[in-house]
């Protein structure tokens, strides 16, 4: 059993393959850790509620919430964020098809929309625009960017199918 | 949200003694709802025990006369089982049409169904006073209300508060049973008891005692399973809490036509997951056609009383059963 | 790492009105674009506000005993002890912006206002700090919606959109062979942004405010907090560079940026103000719930004769807000005679803001409404009514249109949606359990013109560097300014690299009414053409230059290189020009402030913090895009629920600078009229006026599963009457008309008409 007390004990945390020793209490979330804590922006508060995806991340590689995971409970799991996607400097196939397609315009969701459709590649949920549409239904974009945000994933999902792509 | 002390247990014996070991003690599964309702304000534990790493509790088993799935569990590993997909329909549909996807990945079946009303006075203690669920005695600020949302069968003076689940749905239709474990001995609770109606005693959902823990739901196999389906109605498409569902299953006899089976289940209207017993007695031994089926349904909202929005949930429920029923029987 | 183009940018010629990528794609798909709130400053304290939860009234006590003693407190700022403030008259009071100003006096105007701010060194401990303040209130009655019994209806005869009067209405509807009136209803809606308000806020030791907040307009959030804290223009600093989402409620700063700054002051280091999402429904961002009267009257054979707008709206306690819906109507048909009148009802909420196309969009909704209903009951093709009522001036003002390819929107969106094969009968189109509709409906939105001010600097490397304080709100100003000032210059798109939102850059007026990518295109234009021909006076007289021809004119710019038109020397790159001539860098800023006023400080001033200049950017043509949007729906007959199956938009918005990014918007507030038309409302509980449904999970926004494909045509031309590079705007044209197409075909489908948005399940089954 691993107790950690109300005044906060270290929380070892393994993100982008990087561990990081926090001293946080245990109310705080992997969301607010990653923001506040270890200073990785890139992962976005929309609603913290569970209710909108923008804070989408991997842990051991699968898409979750990190508003509604405390930093905790995901401590030594392998915490993937938007920084952690692109490798030695080249974008990940979803990254440039979201760019290609033009599937964002402020940009705030976009990071939960990309892990979200990693996920959702890696699930094998892209064999039609409604299953891609069902499956990426846990990220609001209130720009309205969804049609574009269909077609990324379904390009993307066939540029690392056919090789061109590398899986994560 | 409040502080806590956090406890991360890596065996059940262990998990049940922590619990027991303060008041206030909560498990911590998925935590999407626990989490939620703790930056609510609603829930204010004095120490989470985490479950999520006990070893065990996450085995699927579909054997031939039962389906067992384990507390811990992921909605989207049960969804996506494949004999559950193929096999037995309903409980992977109502699974999947729930949340989202990142959600079910997070939360777990023990978690479904322990998940908690969505009733907007429910979830702001710091505005609204009135709430009987959350401080029993306070009364209900839904009664009059915003209450489109709210239930119209199994309610009560105290309470009218809408259970959010669609797996439950499924569980209720098709007769599970829910393992318990707190240390002592297993107990096994048929779901149609776990499920309490508000009566006067609204704060109380579940017949569990606080150093309880659920360890697995188990489904028994049937025909009527197999031909089972789930259909959730809603504003939009995906992503939402369901304004009425229905889980259902049908046999039919030999002859095709006449119905041996039959499971009705009712979600989103009521204040606990509704099986419609009277619809199902209605329709067995009778001929499977769609007037049949829609005169059954309308016995599937018996008893049902509205309070001013929420009345277009009596209209709405019976068709959503019967377009059920016509779906998995092949009238589409 | 290298920007995806679907077209090579390596080819000639210009970069204006090619399908380029967003500049800025990168840096928001690796998660790099730094938005407000993650401006990492050491020493940050954590500030949450706490709300009224009554309606009405006064504050009592407020006990403040419990919250004190919670961990990581350092101080809880209340009416009681917060710092005076100044008002900010930088706007008409409720034309955009609140006039309440947080924690100033004991007075609850609305359910939801800041009465308290708990300032902590952390997230976690401010907000459970929060919780835990008493407060005890002397409540007084409450309005709490438009149709609050107790409401009283205000008379506001100088709204823009009220008193207008051209013909004589009464006259023209009793003598008109047919006649309709009709009430429509919209309910609150909210912008719901994904990145919620808030700020960081940092006072420097010489009595500088620097805030990082998201905004759609950081000079008036500049002015705004100079008028508030007393404090020269110039000892403030707003920074904005990226933007998640406005729509209208970050054109002015509000409570949340002015608070953060307020606790920043008191503490004497930076605050992070993070408002939740809920707090982000019950203090900001909503159109008022909205009633309109149309009445027409028309001649049997459809011509229009009459338009009546009778408009009533909410607003809040301390100001009127109008949100007018008679703008489409004033100009969409050639009606002799129109009347529209605007009324409001002060409600207990707090002062409504701009939603994309405010006015417009439910303006539209209620006009195009009409139309189809008259259509039926002339029975008539919808568009066919529509082109019998075509207006071939502006009927408001008599001028000609700059461009109205009204006609052309019609026919193009008819063709790709295969309007023609619509059985006109409402329920005569199924599948299955479905009822089919198709519906049609088209919109307005004027183009408008305030001045705006850019830098374009030449580096020494040749690279270029255009700055401006406008914002990028979505829309694509990195893009599309990079691609003007590469045109302006002749150099690679590549190479300019384009800054925004910070007040330290040269000023730009507000991202809003669609107005910024023409406007700040214009300006950046003007400037790069002025950088360039310093640049060729070096080339053509500087003693260091290779080059003998003497006159600008006679070189060219290509590629980033310099070379005499008549081929008579080798081209020479730009940095090497550079070097020649031993300049590091060639800096120029312009404005396209009028010439007679812009060399008044004090004018300029005027330009780009209030709305002063804001304006028709003709005075001799009436300028608006235009749109014709055409929608399939399927009804559920058991469940009526709607579901949209198609969407087709053409679209009149004159020059398209980049139209991959203006189809996205298009798409965009064709989405966001869908949820208006069928999804979102906000509830509120009358008892208590505050909203109930203050998150999104309860307030419905559309999925990725609502959406299906849409089809986007352009049908514009250039349009130099509208804007210096002949574009028109783009922005908010997407909403105008798709609720109403949506409802419309809902009708076709049920033959139920529903007035009241939105058209749920209940209002069909």
């Amino acid at each position: 059993m691993v107790k950690s007390p109300i005044t906060g004990g270290g929380v070892r945390l393994r993100i982008n393959g990087s561990e990081h020793l926090l001293q946080i209490e245990p109310r705080v979330t992997l969301l607010d850790a990653l923001r506040e804590y270890v200073h990785l922006n890139g992962t976005k508060k929309g609603c913290d509620q569970g209710q909108c995806g923008a804070c989408t991340v991997h842990v051991d590689g699968r898409r979750v919430l990190a508003c509604l995971t405390l930093a905790s409970q995901v401590e030594g799991l392998a915490i993937t964020t938007i920084e952690g996607l692109a490798v030695n400097g080249s974008l990940h196939p979803v990254q440039e098809a979201f760019i290609r397609h033009d599937a964002f315009q402020c940009g705030y969701c976009t990071s939960g929309q990309i892990m979200s459709a990693v996920g959702c590649i890696d699930e094998g949920r892209t064999e039609s625009d409604t299953t891609v549409r069902e499956y990426m239904s846990g990220n609001l974009c209130r720009c309205g960017a969804y049609p574009h945000i269909v077609a990324a994933v379904r390009d993307a999902a066939q540029a690392m199918d056919s090789g061109e792509g590398r899986s994560r | 949200m409040n502080n806590f002390e956090y406890v991360r247990a890596t065996a059940i014996p262990d998990a049940l003694k922590a619990v027991a070991r303060q008041t206030g003690s909560r498990f911590l599964a998925g935590g999407t709802t626990m989490v939620d309702l703790m930056k609510c304000g609603v829930e204010l534990p004095s120490a989470l025990i985490d479950i999520t790493r006990l070893p065990g509790l996450d085995t699927i088993e579909a054997g031939p006369t039962s389906v067992r799935i384990g507390a811990l569990s992921r909605m989207s590993d049960v969804a996506d089982h494949p004999t559950i997909r193929k096999e037995f329909p309903v409980l992977s549909e109502s699974l999947w049409r729930g949340a989202s996807a990142q959600l079910r990945n997070m939360a777990t079946i023990g978690g479904n169904l322990m998940q908690r009303t969505r009733c907007s006075y429910f979830r702001e203690p710091g505005v609204y006073g009135a709430c009987n669920k959350r401080d029993p005695g306070s009364g209900c600020a839904a009664l009059e209300g915003i209450n489109r949302g709210h239930a119209v069968l199994g309610t009560s003076p105290s309470c009218i508060a809408t259970n959010p689940g669609d797996f439950a749905v499924a569980l209720v239709a098709f007769d599970a049973t829910v393992h318990v474990e707190n240390g002592k001995a297993q107990r096994r609770i048929p779901i149609d008891d776990f499920f309490l109606l508000p009566g006067d005693t609204p704060d109380l959902e579940h017949p569990l005692s606080s150093d309880e823990l659920i360890v697995a739901v188990e489904v028994p196999t049937s025909s009527a399973l197999r031909r089972s389906h789930y259909l959730k109605v809603r504003d939009r498409e995906s992503y939402e809490f369901a304004a009425a569902s229905a889980a259902v299953g049908l046999e039919l006899e030999a002859d095709g036509r006449t119905i041996r089976d039959v499971r009705i289940a009712l979600g989103g209207i009521a204040t606990r997951p509704w099986r419609a017993r009277t619809a199902e007695e209605a329709l067995v031994g009778r001929t499977f056609d769609e007037p049949t089926v829609r005169g059954a349904s309308r016995l599937a909202i018996e008893g049902a009383v509205d309070h001013g929005e929420n009345r277009f949930k009596i209209d709405l429920a019976p068709r959503v059963v019967a377009r059920a029923l016509l779906t998995v029987g092949g009238i589409t | 790492m290298a920007v995806p183009n679907s077209e090579s940018l390596k080819s000639n010629g210009t970069y204006l009105g090619r399908r380029i990528a967003r500049s800025d794609g990168v840096a928001k798909v690796t998660g790099r674009a730094d938005y407000a709130l993650e401006h990492d400053l050491a020493g940050t304290v954590h500030a949450v506000i706490v709300e009224s939860t009554v309606p009405s009234g006064r504050i009592g006590n407020i006990d403040l005993a419990a919250a004190r003693t919670m961990p990581g407190v350092l101080r809880i700022l209340t009416h009681a002890d917060a710092l005076p403030l100044k008002s900010c008259p930088m706007v008409p009071a409720g034309s955009v912006m609140e006039s309440f100003l947080p924690l100033q006096d004991d007075r609850i105007r609305y359910n939801g206002q800041p009465i308290a701010l708990v300032v902590a060194d952390s997230f976690d401990h401010a907000t459970e700090a929060a919780g835990r303040v008493r407060i005890d209130y002397k409540t007084e009655l409450a309005v709490a919606d438009i149709d609050d019994p107790t409401a009283t209806l205000i008379d506001v005869p100088g709204a823009p959109s009220s008193g207008l009067a051209r013909g004589d209405a009464k006259g023209a509807l009793a003598a008109a062979a047919v006649r309709m009136d009709v009430v429509y209803t919209t309910p609150r809606e909210y912008s719901c942004p994904m990145e919620p308000l808030g700020a960081i806020a940092a006072w420097g030791n010489d009595g500088g405010l620097t805030v990082w907040m998201p905004s759609q307009w950081a000079e008036g959030a500049r002015r705004a907090f100079s008028d508030w804290f007393a404090i020269p223009m110039n000892k403030v600093r707003v920074v904005s560079p990226f933007v998640g989402g406005g729509f209208g409620v970050k054109v002015t700063a509000h409570a949340d940026s002015l608070l953060a700054a307020m606790a920043a002051r008191e503490m004497r280091r930076p605050v992070k103000l993070a408002l939740s999402r809920p707090q982000n429904f019950t203090g900001n961002g909503l159109r008022p719930a909205i009633r309109q009267k149309l009445t027409l009257g028309a001649s049997e054979d459809g011509k229009l004769q009459v338009l009546i707008h009778e408009n009533t709206s909410e607003t809040s306690v301390d100001d009127d807000y109008v949100e007018g819906g008679a703008a489409t109507a004033r100009v969409m048909y050639a009606v002799p005679n129109l009347s529209s009148t605007q009324k409001l009802v002060r409600v207990s909420s707090f002062t409504p803001s701009w939603k994309r196309a405010p006015g417009e969009a439910i303006g539209a909704y209620a006009l195009e409404s009409a139309m189809d209903e008259l259509a039926y009951k002339l029975k008539l093709d919808p568009i066919e009514l529509r082109l019998r009522n075509y207006a071939s001036q502006d009927p408001e003002s008599a001028k000609p249109w700059s461009s109205r390819r009204l006609r052309e929107a019609y026919e193009a969106g008819a063709r790709a949606f295969g309007w023609e094969r619509r059985s006109p009968e409402p329920r005569s189109m199924r599948d299955g359990r479905e009822l089919i509709g198709w519906g049609m409906a088209g919109g307005a939105f004027p183009n408008v013109h305030t001045p705006g001010e850019a830098r374009v600097t030449i580096a020494a490397d040749g690279s270029i560097e255009v700055a401006s304080s406008g914002a990028d709100i979505g829309g694509g100003t990195y893009t599309i300014l990079a691609q003007t000032a590469a045109d302006a210059l002749g150099v690679p798109f590549e190479q300019v690299r384009v800054r925004l939102g910070d007040t330290s850059l040269p000023r730009a007026p507000v991202a809003g009414v669609s107005q910024i990518a023409n406007l700040l295109t214009g300006a950046v234009d003007k400037t790069a053409r002025a950088a360039r021909e310093e640049l060729l006076t070096l080339a053509s007289s500087h003693a260091g230059s290779p080059f003998k021809a003497k006159r600008v004119n006679d070189f060219t710019i290509k590629d980033g290189k310099i070379a005499p038109t008549d081929g008579s020397a080798e081209a020479v790159m730009i940095s090497e020009l550079m070097r020649m001539v031993g300049r590091d860098r060639i800096e120029v800023t312009r404005n396209t402030m009028p010439a007679e006023k812009a060399s008044s400080e004090a004018e300029q001033r005027d330009a780009y913090d209030s709305f002063k200049y804001m304006g028709p950017p003709s005075s001799t043509h009436a300028t608006y895009a235009w749109c014709a949007q055409f929608v399939e729906v399927r009804v559920d007959e058991d469940y009526g629920t709607v579901r949209v199956r198609r969407m087709v938009g053409a679209f009149d918005c004159g020059r398209l600078y980049n139209p991959k990014l203006a189809e996205s918007q298009w798409k965009g507030g064709m989405i966001m009229g869908m949820g208006e038309a069928l999804l979102e409302a906000i509830h509120i509980d009358r008892r208590y006026a505050r909203i109930t449904n203050n998150n999104l999970a309860d307030y419905v926004v559309p999925v990725n599963a609502d959406v299906p494909d849409i089809e986007v045509i352009s049908v514009g031309e250039p349009d130099f009457h509208a804007s210096a590079l002949g574009g028109k705007t783009v922005g908010e044209i997407g909403v105008v008309g798709a609720a109403a197409a949506i409802a419309n075909a809902v009708f076709h489908a049920t033959g139920k008409r529903v007035r009241d948005l939105p058209i749920t399940m209940e209002k069909l089954m």
